[in-house]
């Protein structure tokens, strides 16, 4: 599961209209993976943690920190070229692009958590692997 | 917040960055390290170190990310998603027919807790897939089963 700037935000923020939304799909995760029928991955790029704000050693981030249980996806040469490729082909933003490497990145199926369902599943219809979009 | 839980959360977060190993030594059952050594040549894990980190990994997360976000839920009440939104997520995950039919879903989750208390999103899906294919011979979940 990667999350998109939206969905980040509206972790950070318990009075986000959609924070629910988000904390629903993360109950999935931990209703799964402690009856260990299916082990979900949490991922965030880490452009897309740079876009929201979401610095892991601000006090403010303590809550998102331990409820997304997200692990970083850091952006090394090859993700640099393979986002680069994305953005070209598919002319979405920078950073949408790093969820684009993210979500090719991690096991599959995968899916993108977002708002922009629009630009998002454009993008997935470009990306190796099993990934789809969920909007939120 | 005691000190045991906010030690907890502190360790988590560093589950993932470089780290240094440490050497301890665990005291298994012989059918357990004979059931380990018998999955990693399965192919579960690269080798029976994984395999156990692996699995103490998932509990600790899963542990972990479960007293966040009770402790979330108890600052935020009205954070809390109902079993019905769970499930529509769940749905929405599995790319199931059902993501579609959120009425059904509620209506599912509102029964499934009479039977079933402790109930969780997936329970919900099944129990929305058979009142759908009682409901609708034809569905999708009906000829699935």
């Amino acid at each position: 599961m990667v999350l998109d700037n939206e969905a980040v935000q509206a972790l950070l923020d318990p009075t986000h209209r959609k924070h629910r939304a988000v904390l629903a799909h993360l109950e999935v995760r931990n209703q799964r993976q402690r009856g260990r029928r299916m082990n979900i991955r949490v991922l965030v790029p880490v452009a897309v943690r740079v876009e929201a704000g979401w610095d892991r050693t601000a006090a403010t981030a303590a809550d998102i920190n331990r409820i997304s249980a997200a692990v970083d996806v850091d952006l090394r040469r090859g993700g640099a070229d393979r986002a680069v490729q994305l953005r070209q082909a598919t002319e979405v933003s920078v950073v949408d692009a790093t969820v684009g490497h993210a979500a090719e990145s991690g096991t599959h199926p995968a899916v993108i958590l977002t708002s922009d369902v629009d630009d998002m599943s454009r993008l997935a219809g470009t990306l190796e692997g099993d990934v789809r979009v969920v909007g939120i | 917040m005691d000190d045991a839980v906010a030690e907890l959360f502190d360790a988590v977060q560093r589950l993932h960055d470089e780290d240094v190993t440490v050497v301890t030594s665990v005291r298994l059952s012989s059918s357990l390290r004979e059931a380990v050594k018998a999955a990693v040549k399965a192919g579960m894990d690269a080798n029976p170190n994984d395999a156990m980190l692996n699995a103490v990994r998932d509990r600790l997360e899963a542990f972990t990310q479960r007293l966040a976000l009770d402790i979330h839920y108890e600052r935020y009440p009205d954070a809390r998603p109902s079993l019905a939104e769970i499930a529509i997520a769940a749905a929405q995950l599995d790319d199931s027919s059902l993501a579609h039919d959120h009425n059904l879903l509620r209506r599912a989750a509102d029964e499934v807790v009479r039977v079933k208390p402790d109930a969780d999103a997936d329970d919900v899906l099944v129990y929305a897939a058979a009142l759908q294919a009682a409901l609708d011979p034809t569905s999708p979940t009906a000829a699935a089963s």
